[in-house]
Order: C-alpha cells, then sequence, then structure tokens
C-alpha cells in the first residue's frame, strides 16, 4: 500500500547508525505531519503573481478536460499546434470520460494540485468561482490579452460570476428536442416543429406511441433543462439573483403536465424513464430505441448520432423558443493559484480565437464562441449531424432570448434532487404536490 | 474486501514452536532483532501515520468545519457541532440512507453466513472434484467489490436482462428489478449473497477442525444427524461463526461499488440504493461538503464500533472456546 522507504540496514548495523536512523525517521514523520498542512497553507500564497519576466523561459502547463477520445485527439492536436508555435511551451494533459470528472477535479484542488487549465460546466462555474478556486480573467479582457470581442456578448458574460470572468466560454449550444426520424418516416407520422405547444407535443407523442409502438417521448420532467425552459416560458426562470426564481406551486405543475402525458401513453415506463436520465449520451432513450424523442443539448447531436442507426432530427423544446438561450456549453478556467497565469490565459485566447486552432476543434465543444471562427468552421463541416447542429444552433439563434444568470453554487445538487422528486412521482410513491414541496424544501437549502 | 481482512483463524499454536527456533541466536542478535523488527515495522508505521492516522485526525477536525474541499484548509470556519445537528436533526437523506443501509446489513448478511455455512457443510466431504467446487463457490467473493461484477448485474437484472427471460420460460413476467426502487436494493442484496465465497471458506476451516470423535461419540449414543449438527457442529464452530459475523457485518455496513455502480453514482433509483458510504461520498465530493461528509464518517465509525462491541458483548453468551469453557 505505502512504498517502502528503503530500510537498507542490516540487523547488525552500528549502534550509531540505528539511533540516527531513528531520529530520522522520526524527523521524517514529524516533517510530514508538518508538512501536508503548511503545503496547503503555503498553495494559498501563491496567487500566480510570481510570474516570471521573461516570456521565452520554459513553461509546463496542466490541462485537463471531460470527454470522449474524439475531443481527446482534437485538442491535443490544437495544443501541438501551440506548442509548434511557442515552442517554450509544453502541455501535461489529462483528460478522462465526464463520469468523475468533477470528483477527480475537487480532489486535485483540495490537494493544491488543480491544472493550470481546467474545463467547467455551467453546474460548477459558480461552486468553483465562489471559492476562489478559478482566476478572475477580467484584467486580462481589459488590456486584450484575452479576447472575447468577437464573442455574442450574452455568450462571454455567461462566465460572469459576481462580477468576476470565471470562465472563457469554449463553444455555444442550446436545448435541442432530438428525435428519431427514421421511426417516424416508417410509420408516416408528421415531425415534431418548432414553437409547438406543450400539449400539442404531448398529444404528438401519445400518436406515436400508438402508430409505432415505440413511447412517443421520453418523460422530461426530471431533466432541469426543460424545467428551466418551461420555467421560462411561464416568465419564471430557475434563479433570481440569489434566490429560486420558481414556487412549489411552478414545481407541481411541472410534474402534473407529465403525469397527464403518461397517463395519455405518451411516455414509456418509469424504469425505462429512470435509464434515459443518466447523463451518458449512450443511454438516451431516443438511441436506444426506448423512445422517439429525448431532450437533449443541441450540440449533442452528432456523438447521438454515433450510436444509432436511425436518422436523427433536431427542433426547439416545446413552447416559445425565446425562451431558449445560447448557453456556454462548456469553459475553460484557470487555476486561481497557477505559476502561470499569463501563459495560462495565452492558451485559451489561442483556443478560442486562433482560425487554425478553431479549425482543428471545430465544433466538439459546440459552436466555436468566436463569430468569425464559426463562420470558418461552418463552411468547412462535412459531418452531417454537425452540420444539422450548426443549422439548428443558427436558425433558433435568430429566436433566442437573453441568457438567464449563471446559475447559483448548489444548482448540481438541485439537479439531482429534480431527478429524484420527479421520479418519485413517476413511480407513484408521491403526489406531484408532495414532490414539489419536499423539492422546495431541499432547493433552498442546497443554495443556502 | 473481505479477502484482505479475512485470515484463516487458526489458532496461535504454531508460531510458539517458531519462537524457540528464532531465540536460538546470541544476546547481539537479540537487539539486531529488535532493530530489525522497527526496520521491518517502519513502512507499516510511516503509511500508518501518513496515510491513516493524520488525515484520520485531520477529519476529526473537519467534521467540526464547513470545509467544502475546494477552499484552502487555512479558510475554513469552525463551526462546532453544527454538523452533527444537521445530521441528527434536518437531513432526511441521511436517515434514509441510515435505514437503507440497515435493511441491506440486516437482511443480506445473515443470509449470506447461512449460505457460507450451508455450502460449506456440502463441501465437508471428501467426495472426488470437491476441491473444485469449493475453487467455483470462492470464484464470486475474489471477485469481491469488482466493477466487472456490479456491471454485468446490472445487465443480468434489466428489464430486457438473462434473468427476465430465464423467467418467462415458466411464463413469469419479470420487473425491471435494478430499475425499480421497490426492488434494486434487494438485487444488491441478491449480488451481495452471492459472493459467500470468503465466509464458506472460513467455515471450512472451521469444520475441519471440529474432531471427528466427537461425532464418533454422538453417533454412538445415538444422535440423528439433525441432533449432531447441533449439539456438536454448532457450538464447535460457534468462534468461527462469530468471527465471520462480525466480519461480514462491517463489510455490509461498507457496501458501496455495487451501488455505486448500479445507480450511476447517484443512488438511484429515487433513493432506494443510498447506502450510508455512497451518500457519503455523494456529499463530501458531488455536493462538495466534505466538513459534513467527515462528520457523517465518524458517526459511522462510532456506529460500526458499538455494533462490534455489542456482538463482543454478547458473544460470551453462545461463543464456545474449546480451552477455557469447561469442555
Amino acid at each position: 500500500m505505502h512504498p517502502a522507504t528503503s530500510p537498507t540496514a542490516n540487523a547488525p548495523a552500528a549502534r550509531g547508525h540505528r539511533t540516527l536512523q531513528r531520529r530520522s525517521l522520526l524527523r521524517r514523520l514529524t516533517a510530514a505531519a508538518v508538512a501536508v498542512p503548511l503545503l496547503l497553507g503555503a498553495a494559498a500564497c501563491g496567487g500566480g503573481e510570481e510570474e516570471s519576466a521573461d516570456p521565452n523561459a520554459k513553461v509546463e502547463l496542466s490541462i485537463f478536460w471531460w470527454g470522449g477520445e474524439a475531443r481527446a485527439k482534437l485538442t491535443e492536436e490544437a495544443l501541438a499546434l501551440y506548442t509548434s508555435k511557442h515552442p517554450n511551451v509544453t502541455f501535461k494533459k489529462t483528460w478522462q470520460a465526464n463520469q468523475g470528472y468533477f470528483d477527480k477535479l475537487a480532489t486535485l484542488t483540495a490537494g493544491g494540485d488543480a491544472p493550470d487549465i481546467f474545463q467547467i460546466d455551467d453546474n460548477y462555474l459558480t461552486e468553483y468561482a465562489s471559492r476562489k478556486t478559478t482566476l478572475d480573467l477580467n484584467k486580462y479582457k481589459d488590456d486584450g490579452k484575452l479576447d472575447v470581442s468577437k464573442f455574442p456578448e450574452s455568450l462571454w458574460q455567461y462566465g460572469v460570476v459576481d462580477g468576476k470572468l470565471s470562465g472563457v466560454a469554449f463553444g455555444e449550444n442550446t436545448q435541442g428536442l432530438v428525435y428519431n426520424k427514421s421511426l417516424l418516416q416508417k410509420h408516416s407520422l408528421p415531425e415534431p416543429t418548432t414553437g409547438m405547444t406543450w400539449e400539442a407535443f404531448i398529444a404528438w407523442a401519445a400518436n406515436v406511441s400508438r402508430t409505432a409502438k415505440v413511447p412517443g417521448t421520453m418523460d422530461p420532467s426530471a431533466d432541469y433543462k426543460a424545467f428551466w425552459v418551461w420555467l421560462r416560458q411561464q416568465g419564471k426562470d430557475l434563479y433570481k439573483d440569489k434566490e429560486l426564481g420558481f414556487t412549489a406551486d411552478d414545481v407541481t405543475k411541472w410534474f402534473e403536465l407529465w403525469k397527464g402525458a403518461r397517463a395519455q401513453g405518451a411516455t414509456p415506463t418509469p424504469d425505462v424513464i429512470h435509464e434515459g436520465n443518466a447523463t451518458d449520451i449512450t443511454k438516451q432513450l431516443v438511441v436506444t430505441g426506448k423512445a422517439g424523442t429525448s431532450f437533449v443539448w443541441a450540440n449533442q447531436l452528432p456523438e447521438l448520432k454515433k450510436n444509432t442507426k436511425d436518422e436523427l432530427g433536431v427542433v426547439a423544446y416545446p413552447g416559445d423558443p425565446s425562451a431558449q438561450w445560447a448557453r456556454a456549453s462548456m469553459y475553460f478556467s484557470v487555476f486561481q493559484k497557477t505559476k502561470n497565469a499569463d501563459a495560462a490565459v495565452d492558451v485559451i485566447n489561442f483556443l478560442a480565437n486562433d482560425p487554425e486552432a478553431g479549425k482543428i476543434l471545430g465544433t466538439d465543444r459546440g459552436l466555436p464562441s468566436n463569430m468569425d471562427v464559426r463562420k470558418t468552421v461552418s463552411e468547412s463541416v462535412t459531418d452531417p449531424a454537425m452540420k444539422l447542429s450548426i443549422q439548428v444552433e443558427n436558425e433558433l439563434g435568430a429566436k433566442f432570448g437573453p441568457s438567464p444568470q449563471v446559475p447559483l453554487k448548489g444548482h448540481s445538487k438541485i439537479r439531482a434532487e429534480l431527478i429524484k422528486a420527479a421520479e418519485e412521482v413517476q413511480y407513484g410513491r408521491q403526489t406531484p404536490a408532495q414532490a414539489a414541496a419536499a423539492f422546495l424544501e431541499i432547493c433552498k437549502s442546497a443554495i443556502a | 474486501m473481505a479477502l484482505t481482512t479475512a485470515p484463516n483463524p487458526t489458532p496461535p499454536a504454531k508460531s510458539s514452536v517458531r519462537t524457540p527456533a528464532k531465540a536460538r541466536g546470541s544476546g547481539r542478535m537479540r537487539h539486531g532483532e529488535g532493530l530489525a523488527g522497527y526496520v521491518f515495522l517502519s513502512p507499516w508505521l510511516i503509511g500508518l501515520m501518513a496515510i491513516t492516522a493524520i488525515p484520520m485526525l485531520l477529519s476529526l477536525y473537519l467534521s467540526f468545519t464547513n470545509y467544502d474541499i475546494l477552499t484552502d484548509l487555512s479558510d475554513v470556519e469552525w463551526v462546532g457541532l453544527a454538523n452533527y445537528e444537521r445530521m441528527f436533526t434536518a437531513d432526511p437523506s441521511y436517515w434514509h440512507s441510515v435505514q437503507v443501509t440497515l435493511s441491506f446489513a440486516l437482511i443480506a448478511v445473515p443470509l449470506k453466513l447461512a449460505a457460507a455455512l450451508g455450502v460449506a457443510l456440502l463441501l465437508n466431504r471428501a467426495w472426488r472434484g470437491v476441491g473444485l467446487f469449493r475453487g467455483l463457490f470462492y470464484l464470486p467473493s475474489l471477485l469481491g467489490g469488482s466493477v466487472a461484477l456490479a456491471i454485468v448485474w446490472v445487465s443480468m437484472f434489466n428489464r430486457d436482462g438473462a434473468f427476465n427471460s430465464f423467467l418467462s420460460l415458466f411464463g413469469v413476467e419479470g420487473k425491471p428489478w435494478v430499475n425499480d426502487p421497490g426492488w434494486a436494493l434487494e438485487t444488491l442484496m441478491v449480488l451481495a449473497i452471492w459472493q459467500f465465497g470468503a465466509p464458506m471458506v472460513i467455515f471450512l476451516a472451521g469444520l475441519k477442525q471440529v474432531p471427528t470423535e466427537l461425532y464418533e461419540a454422538a453417533s454412538v449414543d445415538g444422535a440423528s444427524r439433525f441432533r449432531q449438527f447441533v449439539s456438536v457442529t454448532l457450538p464447535m464452530l460457534s468462534p468461527v461463526i462469530f468471527f465471520n459475523l462480525v466480519l461480514e457485518t462491517i463489510n455490509g455496513f461498507q457496501g458501496f461499488t455495487a451501488a455505486f455502480v448500479l445507480s450511476n453514482g447517484t443512488g438511484g433509483p429515487v433513493d432506494a440504493t443510498l447506502m450510508y458510504t455512497l451518500n457519503l461520498y455523494i456529499t463530501g465530493f458531488t455536493e462538495l461538503e466534505m466538513g459534513y461528509a467527515s462528520a457523517m464518517a465518524w458517526v459511522f465509525l462510532l456506529a460500526i464500533a458499538l455494533i462490534t462491541a455489542l456482538f463482543f458483548s454478547t458473544g460470551r453468551f453462545w461463543v464456545h472456546y474449546s480451552d477455557g469453557d469447561g469442555n
């Protein structure tokens, strides 16, 4: 378990040697006991101020992201491009699948060993930013070292937490209702359209269930983004400043809407819905063939396509599409205590704005944030699924409303609790009102 | 897990044979042995300090703070007993996880031990090929807390898994076992019971130690097979039963991997598999409340210590050691 610290002394070793060893052992133990907190404390005073003046000094930046192998390949290629232009900067690259990424990031951060640059999303951005883990990039934005001028305003704003620019949006995406085109065509059923009401959508799905013998839609009552869009269509929001933007009454109505849908046979059975509630893209019901539609992010379309032979289509979520917004699919943030803040920011700037890097990265993290890069990338994309997701994003982009604020600290807990509350209703263990009341209590304490 | 912590409980008779052989050396050598002892001990000792004792003490301290893993240790705020208070008075999911864990341990552990003892009795014969069967029954517990096994379990007990296909042969309609909040925990229990190999091996060792004369004497007295089991086997085996009971109970309380994999790390469906340790993990690493999670860990430690102490205090009423019991 623990590597032996090479006790070289043989049994008949000299006495002096022995006491020396014992003393140094004790000293080492004491040192370890003191060093652990000290190290953590020392890391606190790093502050990224000790930047070396020499711009050509050798720098190794650690960078950590989540995603599949395809993303890893593209990212490594783009980073290699950076190194070829700045030979003094090399990278220590680590990546892993979505599952467990944030556990690992939190552990690394706790150990004072956070990567210089890390990928993050809006579920955790506030958590990290409010704990002074992310570097405030405003300074770099102001003196032009970080250029977000070509970004849509609302997109870079979506990285601002408490006035601090905590992450640079890498890619834009939006909510997308993905449906199984092949299934609908086979049964000569109409396709869903952007702007249909929720009631019309549920009726449509019930019709699909009857005709195609495949549940028309997954039940998104546990899906925070569907709930969020629906809330915005009611003039509410998930968060307002430091408060919740909705009441237990809203949640009840939302749960009842889907209770009705289940009664009409528009959705699968609770256990299948539960499978679809996993964040894992391969378990989305639209690709496992267990439902006709899934509520996802539009940029996930290419990834979804890889898991099914059927043709897929995508429209906006039901209801008024102006409730949707351009969401930063993910960000890159800089660790506040990095020793190489300038270099790290320069890398992010390069990945976001360099046309060549943009071409390499493509739309894997969503549509490129830089509009110029987005234009060239859109023109050069060949993958039909990716093409479609760009087209959808562009079409919907014209109808988008303003972005909501970045989710509050506690957002990930709220997401998990919404799944539980919705499932309580789906499995028939609680009424919508009961589940909503319990959910609201937990939400309040989660953001407190 | 049981494997590493479950040495064969052979009595310490053999070591007494070895000691004189070692002590043959001169006085000088004995001094050397002291040093050698420390040297050999040091990896363990350093390990104990660095990765057990210090972190444990740190976690005890953190359990009185609002430490959230991302904050620097120097910035943590002392909150006194607030974490403990919250646990006992204001956290329904905490109590839910206690309930899930208790029902898991109370049902799975006795059944697992019964299965282990039952199979051990069957395999305590000298058939041909009995070794193969011993190996086969032991195999599942070799795979122990493995992730792969849990994944297999999930696919076996899905709605369209192998188990339901099997049921359908008899015209029985299955359930979505792992995705049904009413059955998910039970599925985990079956998995735990199935891994009865480790206690089984220990039972086998125990059975081997029951002197055959006792059975001979009993059968001369006209005792039936069942009577022999109750009056000879069980009492003679009671130290081993006790050992397995304590160990498996602790293991049962610590069940984590299978629940984690089965529920994608959420404890779902609807918290049905929210075992204590899983809840602790989610609290600490997903919700970033490490201070609170530390408090949960300490209560857990105390609870297990208490239960173990309880076993030991009741043990003297039913555990018989062949020597010193007047037999």
